[in-house]
């Protein structure tokens, strides 16, 4: 699960203007790992993005990286 | 390898470009970045640059951002464990990134939409800053142009199927580009129009036949009201 929250990780910190801010927890269910982001609340727009954008690639990437595996991935953006 | 490049008269051929992108398709304007600070770009440069030629490679080079936007992709490819080469290719004004290797395949996903999420994701990443736009593209061998084939004979399939049925015909959701490839190539297709209906992510292209263009609002079956 580790490369789930590495995915998210890096790019959420190419994507804000704070990098420092960026928080990436992992919690595994039984059959889904949920994945929460937090960023400076100045940075909220940057990983969600215009229509939800930005957040809808990243759940993609991480549906990519989970497919190998059993279990679902879920992005969350923590407000 | 990017930083030797970077020229201190930079500043026009960065500009030049915001210009050749700026008809391109709406998958990364950002409420962040666009504004008024980019048309005020755009317009300078309208009014100062006589230049509209491609871009040579030397040019493409200049700002660094293929070479940024490769080793940021191969950076998270790498975290997605998968197996992929990336590549550098200049088709011509644009910066292509060439994704390769034997995960190419996943690299791609169904439909594209890998493809399309790491497009989407890298432009946001290289094209923070406004004043420096550049739009790059992320395929796979010919993928994109495969798919465009793809979606122009289906477009026609279904188009010759609406007038023959004298129905009209809705494609399945799309994306924008995906949905101007299609009323594009319908444009001149005898017998029929199109149109886009539907909100964000839910729109989709109606295939109208000429017919039934002035009964639209009651199709005759099938169409369950929206």
């Amino acid at each position: 699960m580790e490369d789930l929250k590495e995915i998210v990780s890096f790019i959420a910190k190419a994507l804000v203007d704070d990098p420092d801010e960026v928080e990436v927890e992992v919690i595994e269910g039984e059959k889904t790992v949920i994945v929460e982001l937090s960023v400076a609340p100045t940075d909220l727009g940057k990983v969600i993005g215009k229509d939800g954008r930005t957040a809808r690639a990243l759940r993609t990437l991480l549906a990519a990286t989970s497919a190998k595996q059993a279990k679902r991935a879920v992005l969350e953006i923590l407000e | 390898m990017a930083e030797n490049r970077k020229p201190p008269e930079l500043d026009g051929a960065l500009i030049l470009d915001t210009e050749e992108h700026d008809d391109a398709p709406s998958s990364y304007d950002d409420e962040g970045l666009s504004g008024d600070d980019e048309n005020f770009v755009v317009e300078g440069l309208r009014q100062s640059s006589p230049r509209r030629e491609p871009l040579s490679p030397d040019e493409l080079h200049e700002d660094g951002k293929a070479e940024l936007s490769s080793e940021m992709l191969v950076e998270i490819l790498k975290r997605m464990s998968l197996n992929a080469t990336v590549q550098i290719r200049e088709d011509s004004d644009e910066v292509v990134l060439d994704v390769g290797g034997e995960d190419a395949g996943r690299v791609i996903g169904k439909k594209g939409q890998t493809l399309d999420a790491l497009q989407f994701l890298i432009n946001k990443i290289v094209n923070r800053f406004p004043e420096s736009r550049r739009h790059i593209v992320i395929d796979s061998g010919d993928y994109r142009l495969r798919r465009e084939n793809g979606l122009v004979s289906m477009a026609r399939r279904e188009a010759k199927r609406a007038v023959q049925q004298s129905r009209i015909i809705t494609l399945e959701p799309m994306s924008p580009r995906d949905r101007r490839v299609i009323h594009l190539s319908l444009a001149k297709f005898p017998g029929v129009s199109t149109r886009s209906d539907g909100q964000g992510n839910d729109r989709r292209v109606r295939i109208i036949p000429a017919r039934q263009a002035r009964s639209e609002r009651q199709p005759r079956r099938e169409r369950p009201p929206q």
